[in-house]
């Protein structure tokens, strides 16, 4: 790409006032057949925020990160990151975001270092920092070791890590990441914790979803619960748990009940 | 962005070319085309060079490439994919910027070297003309080039992009064999091209093809050498707007792959315990497994691009076989034998197809041997009844029903031959098949031309399967004995299940103690 784009810019060069939200979804919707995905979901995530995303398996969770990012063309309804609009004005959206997909398409015969470079460089980030940046993130994130080893022959967690690597190599205000600590190892999972604290505390957003509470109540001061493609719940953390655990709090918005407790005779004999 | 997406694309070539049999893959891909393309390049320079006019030729040459270049990625269920439109849709670049960028990236690769190789030949005639009609020409041969590749995109995007849809599945493959019926033009073409090389060719169908797009260079070279500039500058930039306007649709087709994925089979009338499949069959492993092979057959879209076009071209493949000149209807009869061959080849990779999910197979204990019978009844299911079919009422059409005992004795035989090689080709040559669902008609990188010598050597196989068949309707030719011509029939059927259960052994036996490299073999 030609050096025009730049780096993508730092801090309020996206021009868009301070109270934009990182993150505003309106009226999402998306029907898949007679299905509906996602029925007409709104939410916002303010800046600064640790943004939890919730929900039961096949609740619509990633179908709507899908549409945030521009991955997937909602039906109906907006999406804007940092006011600029995904649907409408996908570069700008694009320069803004980083987002570590569900089962992300990765050119699979490079290695992690060609991978990252590479990335770099079609979004027209200059050379030298291009190198830096990618070493220091394969430091990181402990892949320095692997970084000559071709993607396809990575575990599970080792692509979850350069997926996160790609996700932040150009500098984003706003981190999208579907499950990003499945299948990562304890030590990992640490860093990356602490990488996007820091990454909050320094006025940008993160949103993730994921299916360990434990873990959302740890990390995220805001959390949305989400169920049969709408939002049943959303805010920050101790209005959302109400005093329960996120858990417990969560089974009990989903209508759940812990289950297994009955039948499978068979297996438990 | 051109530059790093060559580089990237290089670069995964190179990183693909890892082990003996890709480099000669490589190596015997390398040589097949240079052999192409000396042969394009010699026939328009030698036809200069003998005093005829190798401009006269060259519209012809083309119109086969650019065939040759709409039909090979349905035919073999590939367009090269080695840099997915996929691995750019995160990043800030929009699909009008990535066409042109991913186009010119394409056009580093073996196919594309050795189109503009063959189309070179083109400079042969021009040289004579002087400087300024030799300009012409490379800048005619290199646009010539690019108009074939961005047309095979469009034409691979627009097929994929049909059968995104449910409702667009069938009518995709549908269209997918009427772009795969494009090689009975190239076929009739190539074999006008003889007579014409000799100077006796049908200058009014040459005069014609100079006004297909795919003619345009040549034309442009031959209104330069008279000194018409104002023609060749036009027929140039004809040629420059079509590229434009075919890339404008690709990345049209681009933006939709991008942001509207499949969707999905959408939720399929579940049928476990209660489908006629179910109650027909007894309940026995190999019929689980035949019955998930019928269903994976009917709702696949990767296993319906690689059955049901070969099997449709197959039948197809006698009318123009040789089109005008007799031996068309000699081999209408026959047209069952290419349809199981075709058919045979383009699912000769059900490993590869299925993926990571040989994983099952893997972990559960002696289910090697319902693995590969199910999987060959499921096969014999879909083939057999279209087969039996063309071989019964075929004959009779082209009004030779002495050819009886032939068609049926040779169908029989082949058939179950068929259905065991197609487990052989699936164990020996299997190749990695990118598990994306956004369009059926895309491979990483070729299947590899080892692995086609591979599926080559083992067409051999449905030769000898036929040989006992074979030695009994010739004795029973020249004896002119009707009982001996007759019991090839049964004797068909015979070798044909010999065969089927010997060639399906070989696999069980591979399956059982090369599993894991199998699935190696697979990963994409």
């Amino acid at each position: 790409m030609e050096p025009e784009s730049g780096p993508p810019p730092f801090p309020d060069a996206s021009g868009a006032a301070d109270d934009t939200p990182a993150l505003r979804l309106e009226t999402l919707g998306k029907r898949f057949g007679n299905t509906t995905a996602v029925d007409r979901l709104s939410l916002s995530v303010p800046r600064s925020s640790f943004f939890g995303l919730v929900g039961p398996n096949g609740a619509g969770k990633t179908t709507t990160l899908s549409m945030a990012v521009g991955l997937l063309r909602p039906d109906g309804g907006s999406a804007h990151i940092l006011g600029s609009d995904v649907w409408q004005d996908p570069v700008r959206a694009k320069e803004l975001v980083g987002v570590l997909p569900d089962g992300m398409a990765m050119p699979e015969r490079l290695t992690g270092r060609e991978l990252l470079t590479y990335t770099g460089l079609l979004r027209g980030i200059d050379p030298g920092t291009v190198a830096q940046r990618t070493e220091e993130l394969l430091s990181v994130l402990e892949l320095t070791d692997a970084a000559h080893i071709l993607v396809v022959d990575y575990s599970a967690g080792m692509r979850k890590k350069i997926g996160l690597a790609t996700a932040m190599l150009h500098g984003p205000k706003l981190l999208v990441l579907d499950e990003p600590f499945e299948a990562v190892d304890p030590v990992s999972a640490g860093t990356i914790r602490r990488i996007l604290q820091r990454f909050v505390a320094a006025g940008n957003a993160v949103v993730f979803s994921s299916h360990v509470m434990a873990l959302v109540e740890q990390l995220c001061d805001q959390v949305a619960v989400i169920a049969s493609g709408r939002v049943i719940a959303a805010g920050s953390l101790d209005e959302v748990r109400g005093g329960a655990s996120l858990e417990d709090a969560f089974v009990h918005l989903v209508g759940g009940r812990t289950g297994g407790g009955e039948g499978l005779s068979w297996l438990a004999s | 962005m051109v530059g790093v997406l060559i580089r990237m694309r290089l670069r995964l070539l190179s990183h693909s070319l890892r082990g003996a049999a890709r480099v000669s893959g490589f190596v015997a891909g390398i040589f097949l085309g240079l052999l192409g393309a000396a042969i394009t390049a010699g026939a328009i320079a030698g036809a200069e060079l003998a005093g005829n006019s190798g401009l006269a030729v060259a519209p012809l040459l083309f119109l086969v490439w650019t065939l040759g270049w709409l039909v090979a990625p349905v035919l073999v269920a590939g367009s090269d994919e080695t840099l997915q439109p996929e691995h750019f849709s995160l990043l800030p670049i929009g699909p009008r910027k990535l066409a042109p960028g991913l186009l010119v990236a394409t056009t580093v690769g073996i196919a594309p070297v050795m189109t503009l190789l063959a189309f070179a030949g083109l400079l042969v005639p021009a040289a004579s003309h002087g400087g300024a009609t030799f300009v012409v020409a490379a800048v005619g041969v290199v646009l010539q080039v690019v108009l074939a590749i961005v047309a095979s995109r469009v034409v691979v995007g627009w097929l994929g992009s049909a059968m995104r849809s449910r409702r667009g599945r069938d009518l995709g493959i549908l269209l997918a064999s009427g772009v795969m019926l494009l090689i009975i033009p190239a076929q009739m073409l190539l074999g006008s091209i003889v007579p014409i090389l000799a100077g006796a060719g049908d200058s009014a169908l040459l005069e014609a093809l100079r006004w297909l797009p795919s003619g345009w260079a040549p034309a442009a070279v031959q209104a330069a050498s008279t000194g018409q500039w104002l023609p060749a500058a036009g027929l140039l930039a004809a040629l420059a707007a079509a590229v434009g306007v075919l890339t404008l649709l690709w990345s049209e087709l681009l933006r939709r792959r991008l942001t509207t994925p499949s969707t999905g089979s959408g939720s399929v009338a579940e049928k476990v315990g209660g489908g006629w499949l179910e109650r027909a069959l007894p309940a026995a492993p190999v019929s689980a497994v035949m019955i998930k092979e019928i269903r994976l057959w009917w709702r696949d879209n990767r296993r319906r691009v690689s059955l049901l076009p070969g099997l449709l071209l197959g039948l197809a493949m006698p009318l123009f076989l040789g089109f005008g000149d007799g031996p068309g209807t000699a081999s209408l009869p026959f047209a069952a034998l290419f349809a199981i061959w075709l058919a045979m080849l383009n699912c000769g990779n059900l490993y590869g197809l299925d993926g990571a999910s040989l994983r099952h197979t893997l972990v559960a204990p002696e289910v090697q041997h319902a693995e590969v019978r199910g999987r060959q009844l499921a096969w014999l299911a879909f083939v057999a009844p279209v087969v039996a079919l063309a071989a019964l009422v075929l004959p009779a059409v082209a009004g030779q029903a002495e050819m009886y005992p032939w068609v049926l004795g040779l169908t029989a035989a082949d058939l179950g031959a068929a259905s065991g090689v197609v487990m052989l080709l699936s164990v020996f040559a299997p190749f990695p098949v990118p598990q994306q669902r956004s369009n059926p008609f895309t491979a990483a990188g070729q299947p590899g031309c080892a692995t086609g010598l591979k599926q080559v050597a083992m067409s051999v196989l449905l030769v000898v399967a036929v040989i006992p068949v074979l030695a009994v309707l010739i004795t029973g030719t020249l004896l002119d004995n009707d009982w001996l011509l007759w019991s090839s029939v049964p004797l068909g059927l015979l070798t044909g299940a010999v065969s089927a259960w010997g060639c399906g052994l070989v696999a069980v036996h591979w399956l059982r103690t090369r599993g894991p490299e199998l699935l190696n073999a697979v990963q994409p």
